[in-house]
């Protein structure tokens, strides 16, 4: 090994910390410019059974209901989360949620179990979630299976 | 004396081309062009991401022996062995 070679492999790690800092600036730059981002469901939803997923890449956001308390699950930290009762005349009930444990955890008491409870019935939402500046929306039916 | 400048502007030169590939590697695949490729899948993961855990590492190691090599070329070239 020459002495270039030598002083090159004591540069290195100075130019990855270097590279590891600026990558870091650029991802956190990027993360904070306000985007809308739309979620789709990932097959049925059936919030009631446990069994509704949201994605859009890597993000996904898992949404049930238990004995009226209607529970939001992210794969990343979110900073807030709100979530919309849509009836016919296309009016919105809005159900801010509130944090539980973690920002990765949002629930708040919601009338969605009463409205289908039944097998077969159908209801329209809508979920706004934010994570630094983005907006993470979607328009979904939850349908009760059994 | 101008041996001396000659060979220590292809060692800048050197230089500028080997810190050009870091930028282009580390910053330009692994982070500014990381959604389209990671279109493209190489052994099942995603090009984008591996560049940025893994080929960026490599290409920096490529270009620390072949820096050493140039140079070496360079100082039998200058007789600047020492």
């Amino acid at each position: 090994m020459n002495k270039h070679t030598k002083v090159a492999f004591m540069v290195a790690p100075f130019l990855a910390v270097f590279g590891y800092i600026g990558a870091d600036f650029y991802n956190e730059h990027q993360a904070s410019k306000s985007k809308i981002v739309q979620l789709i469901p990932e097959g049925h939803c059936d919030i009631i059974n446990q069994n509704c997923v949201l994605k859009s890449g890597d993000f996904k956001i898992n949404i049930s209901d238990k004995a009226g308390v209607t529970e939001v699950n992210s794969t990343f930290p979110l900073d807030s989360a709100t979530l919309f009762l849509v009836d016919a005349l296309d009016e919105m009930t809005a159900y801010p949620l509130g944090m539980q444990k973690s920002p990765y955890y949002w629930r708040s008491n919601t009338e969605l179990r009463g409205l289908v409870s039944n097998k077969g019935e159908s209801y329209k939402l809508r979920l706004i979630a934010k994570i630094k500046g983005g907006q993470y929306i979607s328009e979904f039916y939850t349908q009760t299976t059994k | 004396m101008e041996n001396k400048e000659t060979y220590w502007s292809e060692n800048l030169r050197l230089i500028f081309i080997c810190l050009a590939i870091w930028f282009v590697v580390s910053f330009g695949l692994g982070l500014l062009l990381v959604e389209p490729l990671n279109a493209i899948r190489l052994g099942g993961y995603k090009l984008g991401f591996w560049f940025a855990q893994q080929g960026s590492i490599y290409s920096f190691l490529a270009l620390i022996f072949w820096y050493g090599a140039k140079m070496n070329k360079l100082d039998k070239k200058y007789h600047a062995e020492g």
